[in-house]
């Protein structure tokens, strides 16, 4: 009797904390979605939910504040999406808050984004029609990423010609990679720049010497500037009529001085003929 | 019953006849009808079981007796075993998730597995090997003991004080060793993710019951009361009809727990399609 009381009680114990366990999954599953807190429903109306389900998250600023409680087509347009939202999140969310749909990660589930609006407004009530914007289709963004394909295969065809060209030696690149002689033609060009450079070297080497020999150029011409500048100078004291080849050249009265002096010459020089001439009928000169 | 035995003598009188005739064919022709006869006393049994279990008296004291025995006694096992299940599919599941970059989905990834298939399904198969095969033993020992023909004599319902008892005890027990083995489970996969990492426990859980919902654990709870009815009633059944004779003890708890075991997953086939429906 004894036993059969305590295994009773072990059974009793067995049971509860079956019971217990299964409350407690019960309850935090559904903490999750919310069935033991207070909430409140607003309602958005999107053209297009893109995937999005009864259950998904709603989150505000990145944190889970509510789920989507009901998704119903209402017209071919529209879609009704009743969102069931944390009563604490009520402050932060204003009567002109914008729901959007957006994705939980790359590969996960699709999430109910609000954003809560400006801060001046009035708090949103329960029951309000939040206002939403399009989701961004992935369908439009693959129709995009299309084009973008068909563009590139275009390209890679053009290229793919093109290193045909090339390869078949048209054009100058063809010509410049297939052709032997411009090869050879650029081989010696390159020899050549070779050579060049060598030489170059080598003249560079000897513009040490040339500095030498610019810098005596230099001193000749400061010296023939100097003579130049002594000669401005004697040609002006010439102009003025300084000195004897001055007064030679620009005085007058010496030029009438040794014109008077060279007509004097003249006469004396005829009365000399003169005086010549008879002395050479002179008989005391007879015999010269 | 007499309906049974009079089906079985008209049966070999005609295979006799047709042994004459041609030999492959009778062979076919008689596992055909040995099945189906399997399939008719399967259920009359049942529904005999479902007209038993309403009428009182109600036999509770043997109902917690069974309790106790069927599932008090296989909680070690079934915690153990759900433990290991948690712990190595954890460790299994981490390098596929990690190639992917989604080791972080582990816990997602495990407690929906343990939750929905797993826990239900092992424990099921592990109570139909323990506790099936027990009923099938202990009913089949008391038939060829004639303990059951002494019980019909002493005016006491056989039927009512050892099959209805033990169905329902199977019944209502193993979703509760389910629990049990699902919390257990998801403790071993918890300590199977620190292993090779360092996460908090309150995270981890927090990650497990933000991947599961309503929809993954009720299913999961109410196929398992079929389990259970389905693992009770053949171990009673193949013990209850067994063979007169220690030969017939064996075989009755041999057949129990093949039986069963098939019927855990014919019974999990149906529930995840009703329960795939259900979802879409």
């Amino acid at each position: 009797m004894k036993k059969s009381t305590s295994n009773k009680m072990r059974l009793g114990i067995f049971i509860s904390i079956g019971i217990v366990l299964l409350i407690l999954g019960i309850y935090f599953i559904g903490e999750k979605q919310q069935l033991f807190r207070s909430t409140f429903r607003v309602t958005g109306v999107f053209k297009n939910v893109s995937g999005l389900q009864i259950g998904n998250n709603v989150r505000l600023s990145g944190v889970n504040v509510g789920t989507v409680d009901n998704i119903s087509i209402v017209s071919d347009t529209s879609v009704s999406v009743e969102i069931m939202i944390d009563e604490n999140a009520r402050q932060f969310i204003k009567k002109d808050a914008i729901a959007s749909i957006g994705s939980e990660g790359l590969m996960g589930n699709k999430a109910l984004i609000i954003n809560p609006g400006t801060g001046g407004k009035k708090r949103i009530e329960s029951g309000d029609i939040i206002a939403t914007s399009m989701p961004i289709d992935i369908d439009s963004i693959l129709m995009k990423l299309k084009t973008t394909v068909e563009n590139t295969a275009d390209i890679t065809g053009d290229l793919a010609s093109m290193t045909r060209n090339i390869e078949s030696g048209k054009g100058t690149i063809g010509r410049l990679i297939m052709d032997k002689s411009w090869r050879e033609n650029f081989e010696t060009t390159f020899i050549n720049l070779r050579k060049g450079s060598t030489e170059f070297r080598i003249l560079m080497e000897k513009a040490n010497d040339i500095d030498q020999a610019i810098l005596s150029v230099k001193e000749a011409i400061e010296n023939t500037s100097n003579i130049t500048s002594d000669l401005a100078k004697i040609t002006a004291s010439i102009e003025s009529g300084e000195g004897t080849i001055g007064r030679l050249l620009m005085d007058r009265s010496m030029a009438q001085n040794i014109d008077s002096t060279f007509i004097k010459l003249k006469e004396g020089a005829a009365g000399l003929k003169i005086l010549m001439e008879k002395a050479k009928s002179s008989w005391l000169l007879w015999g010269f | 019953m007499e309906k049974i035995i009079f089906m079985q003598t008209n049966y070999e009188k005609q295979e006799e006849k047709a042994k004459q005739d041609n030999s492959s064919i009778i062979i076919s022709d008689s596992v055909f009808r040995k099945f189906f006869i399997e399939v008719y006393s399967i259920t009359i049994f049942t529904l005999r079981f479902f007209k038993e279990v309403l009428k009182p008296p109600y036999e509770f004291n043997e109902l917690m007796k069974q309790s106790f025995l069927i599932g008090y006694k296989s909680l070690p096992l079934i915690v153990i075993t759900g433990f290991i299940i948690g712990l190595v599919l954890t460790i299994q599941t981490r390098p596929t998730l990690a190639k992917f970059g989604a080791e972080s989905w582990l816990p997602a990834m495990v407690a929906v597995s343990i939750i929905r298939e797993i826990g239900p399904v092992i424990t099921a198969l592990i109570f139909a090997g323990k506790v099936g095969s027990g009923i099938g033993a202990e009913l089949a020992s008391m038939n060829v003991t004639e303990q059951i023909d002494a019980m019909q004599v002493s005016d006491t319902n056989p039927f009512k004080y050892l099959v209805v008892t033990r169905v329902v005890s199977a019944t209502l027990i193993l979703p509760l060793l389910v629990i049990f083995a699902d919390a257990v489970g998801l403790l071993g996969s918890y300590v199977g993710v620190n292993i090779k990492g360092n996460v908090s426990a309150y995270f981890y859980f927090s990650q497990v019951f933000q991947s599961l919902e309503f929809a993954d654990l009720f299913p999961a709870i109410i196929k398992t009361f079929f389990f259970g009815f389905a693992i009770g009633l053949i171990g009673s059944y193949k013990g209850y009809n067994s063979n007169k004779g220690t030969e017939g003890v064996g075989k009755a708890a041999n057949s129990a727990v093949v039986f069963a075991s098939l019927m855990v997953f014919l019974i999990d086939m149906i529930a995840v399609q009703i329960t795939s429906l259900l979802q879409n």
